[in-house]
């Protein structure tokens, strides 16, 4: 009813704008202020911009991310980026997420659409497994696990209630993920939009685009030894360096991309 | 004292019409029974006796009587409204005696203090059986049999103050007392054809000529007889039945029935203040006697029963929820054949009471969740080749086995959690990937794996570890190396292992 009565008012003031306009010399742009004066008087606000508010960050305890980007958005969809098959963080970086998340005693999904989350780590990440739900593709035969992902997110963002909702898309294959269209991406950002949880993509390129209130780059730079090196078993791998870089941040600019490094530490060091 | 009575007319056709959508008051209705050759009526409601039907008719001649509900007789539906009927009673009083099918007394002594006088708990039982499914008699009076002729005999709500029981039941005809074919047809003889008439014989020559009997029927008539009653306990079986005409092969026209039948549960241990965290549903297939079901039953057998059993983690009193997983299960798991008989039974457990708070954090609702992991179920499957379940909430098992972990339908109690930031995770592959490692002084020199060749800069290990070598189908043995790999100038950490007993390697994890 709103849409019609400003729809009423703004043709009637353009036609008898241009009426006007013929007889005197006032320019074109005056009309428009009057017209915008005109709806205002009658409809406080209906041509303000809606100012979303300020989202409710999430830390993710990797100091140099927490400090640049104040964490994952809440309400927004974040993905974090790294090449298949190699080492990168990212899951490090998910379970950090996950364990700040938990630690507040709030609940969070993943949907693992290649069965490759390990609980031991989760645990030693210091996760509360009591609060992570674990939907672990690849069972269905008769689908995808891509499909099945997509579709096991889209379950667990009608149920809501979760704090941190990810999908583990990091070893699906690029070109699969390519397929997926545009508008799939902005549906997920538009539903979780309005819902007080974060949504965490892995995947192995930057598949959300615009659609992506964060972007995150990670790769593995450097691995520490500690031990004889010249006796096998009495060397271990003891921590790994990984460059973080921030793709792009809708919601603190301008952003500085520079390479900024987090250590993961091995479980035994 | 003071004993009120729940009859239930024509109990056989309120038990057959509980919980549809016919209405006992308002659709002519049936019921048969006996051999399928030869159905005879054996109730019917009045709007049945006002189209014609009278009782010992056939199928055919009731049919032909206009639009009248045929329904056969089912003792299971008895059963399961005599139960309901009992856990209405228990609103009144804990003492009840379930008297015949359809008749209970209660004994309403001393409930006068919080229930109100007697007509207006007599009220109060009229009108809340109709929500319970019901449309009753009510008789209110001093003595157990008194109430109960009362309500036979009188439609609606009958209260009678003590010392008046003669003078109320008075006029109600003999059939109300229910005595053997024999006395009835002497007293219709004698000219004898309600209470008043009997009462008003004189008691020894009554004695002389139908004895002790006769002398009972003129007590009760009078209303002057005092008993016991014989007070029973609804047993906590929640389950109800349905057994079809025709059998249903579709799943859509069974969730109807399956929500009418969860719905009379549900309504009945909501009664009793109780929930559910298992339903079981049996369902009796129609089977042609040339199939076979199943591919692994022995030839020549046909099962008919199925069974699906749903569990809950959280106790739930909502029939809409238990509809919609059984639905789920339902499409996931179909019936291979047509559906003759439906039973649902619910197994109770106490309510989980949990107190809300304003700044409790977030977290999904159980009954809903329950839903979404059932729909989650049917997307991504229900269990892995380990026989692990593919949703819900893991918990790493205490063994040396890599990989160890069960998968739970609900959240569990978690220890204390050292605050960890930060550790290195490592990524799976299930199942793990066959690998060939050329070995160059006793360290993996090369690896190759899914068509990836790569030379191995750097190695840690071998970490033997073994383990179930008390089970001959589970035992285990490995070496475990930590390999640095370098992909065009990218890091990879693999953790790979041999299989000591094959001498196979193969590709764990990932380090990431």
């Amino acid at each position: 009813m709103v849409d019609s009565r400003l729809h009423g008012i703004v043709r009637y003031n353009f036609y008898k704008r241009i009426k006007n306009e013929s007889n005197s010399s006032q320019p074109f742009m005056s009309s428009i202020a009057i017209i915008r004066s005109q709806i205002e008087s009658r409809l406080p606000g209906a041509l303000s911009p809606y100012i979303a508010p300020e989202p409710e960050m999430i830390a993710t305890g990797i100091q140099i991310l927490d400090r640049k980007t104040g964490g994952i958005p809440k309400s927004g969809l974040t993905q974090v980026c790294a090449p298949a098959g190699v080492s990168s963080g990212r899951t490090t970086l998910l379970l950090s997420v996950m364990e700040r998340v938990t630690s507040r005693e709030e609940f969070c999904a993943l949907v693992d659409a290649s069965d490759s989350f390990d609980p031991a780590s989760a645990e030693a990440a210091g996760v509360d497994m009591s609060r992570l739900l674990w939907a672990r593709c690849k069972g269905n035969r008769g689908m995808r696990p891509l499909e099945q992902a997509f579709r096991a997110a889209d379950i667990i963002l009608q149920n809501g209630g979760f704090g941190l909702m990810a999908v583990d898309l990091g070893n699906i294959e690029e070109r699969l993920v390519r397929k997926v269209p545009l508008s799939t991406w902005f549906r997920f950002a538009r539903v979780v939009e309005k819902m007080p949880a974060a949504l965490v993509f892995l995947l192995s390129h930057s598949a959300a685009q615009s659609c992506a209130a964060l972007t995150l780059h990670v790769a593995a730079r450097q691995a520490s030894w500690q031990g004889l090196d010249h006796v096998s078993h009495a060397h271990f791998l003891s921590r790994v360096e990984c460059e973080i870089e921030i793709g792009r941040a809708r919601l603190r600019k301008p952003m500085q991309s520079a390479g900024d490094r987090f250590t993961a530490t091995s479980v035994w060091a | 004292m003071l004993f009120g009575c729940l009859y239930v007319p024509d109990f056989p056709v309120q038990a057959a019409l509980r919980g549809s959508l016919r209405s006992f008051l308002s659709d002519a209705v049936a019921v048969l029974d006996g051999p399928e050759s030869l159905l005879k009526v054996v109730a019917c409601n009045e709007m049945a006796r006002v189209a014609g039907v009278a009782i010992g008719m056939t199928k055919l001649q009731a049919e032909s009587c206009g639009e009248v509900l045929c329904e056969k007789r089912v003792a299971e539906q008895e059963k399961s409204a005599q139960t309901a009927l009992l856990e209405f009673g228990y609103r009144f009083s804990p003492r009840l005696e379930s008297t015949a099918p359809g008749a209970v007394i209660i004994d309403l002594t001393g409930s006068s203090w919080v229930l109100g006088t007697a007509r207006e708990i007599g009220e109060k039982m009229l009108h809340q059986a109709t929500p319970a499914g019901f449309v009753v008699n009510v008789g209110i009076a001093a003595n157990a049999d008194a109430a109960l002729h009362a309500a036979r005999g009188i439609q609606g709500l009958a209260v009678i103050a003590p010392g008046e029981e003669a003078a109320a039941l008075g006029r109600l005809p003999l059939e109300v007392l229910q005595p053997p074919q024999e006395i009835l047809e002497t007293l219709a003889q004698w000219g004898i054809r309600n209470f008043k008439s009997l009462a008003a014989l004189p008691e020894i020559p009554l004695t002389e000529r139908l004895g002790q009997q006769g002398l009972h029927l003129q007590r009760l008539a009078k209303g002057e007889t005092q008993r016991e009653l014989h007070p029973v306990e609804a047993p906590l079986l929640f389950c109800e039945s349905m057994e079809l005409e025709e059998p249903v092969d579709l799943l859509e026209p069974l969730g109807f029935i399956l929500n009418r039948l969860l719905e009379q549960v549900m309504f009945r241990m909501r009664e009793r203040s109780l929930a559910t965290d298992h339903v079981r549903l049996d369902l009796t297939l129609q089977v042609h006697t040339d199939r076979q079901l199943g591919a692994d039953s022995p030839a020549g057998t046909v099962t008919s029963e199925y069974q699906r059993t749903l569990k809950l983690a959280v106790p739930s009193q909502d029939a809409k929820v238990l509809l919609k997983l059984l639905q789920l299960d339902l499409s996931a798991h179909p019936p291979e054949a047509p559906i003759k008989k439906i039973m649902v039974e619910a197994f109770p457990a106490r309510l989980r009471s949990v107190q809300a708070g304003l700044f409790q954090p977030l977290a999904p609702e159980p009954a809903k969740l329950e839903i979404t992991l059932a729909r989650l179920r049917d997307v991504v499957g229900a269990e892995d080749r380990e026989g692990r379940s593919r949703i819900g909430f893991a918990r790493t098992l205490d063994s040396h086995r890599p990989d160890s972990f069960e998968v739970l339908p609900a959240g569990f109690a978690a220890g204390p959690k050292d605050k960890n930031t930060c550790r290195l995770a490592l990524r799976m592959f299930r199942p793990v990937l066959p690998a060939r490692v050329e070995m160059l002084a006793g360290r993996p020199a090369t690896i190759a794996f899914q068509s990836m060749r790569a030379k191995v800069e750097r190695a840690a290990g071998p970490w033997r570890a073994s383990g179930a070598w008390w089970d001959a189908g589970g035992e285990w043995q490995r070496d475990e190396w930590d390999l640095y790999l370098n992909f065009d100038g990218s890091i990879a950490l693999y953790r790979v292992f041999q299989d000591l007993r094959t001498r196979q390697w193969f590709v764990e994890g990932m380090y990431d």
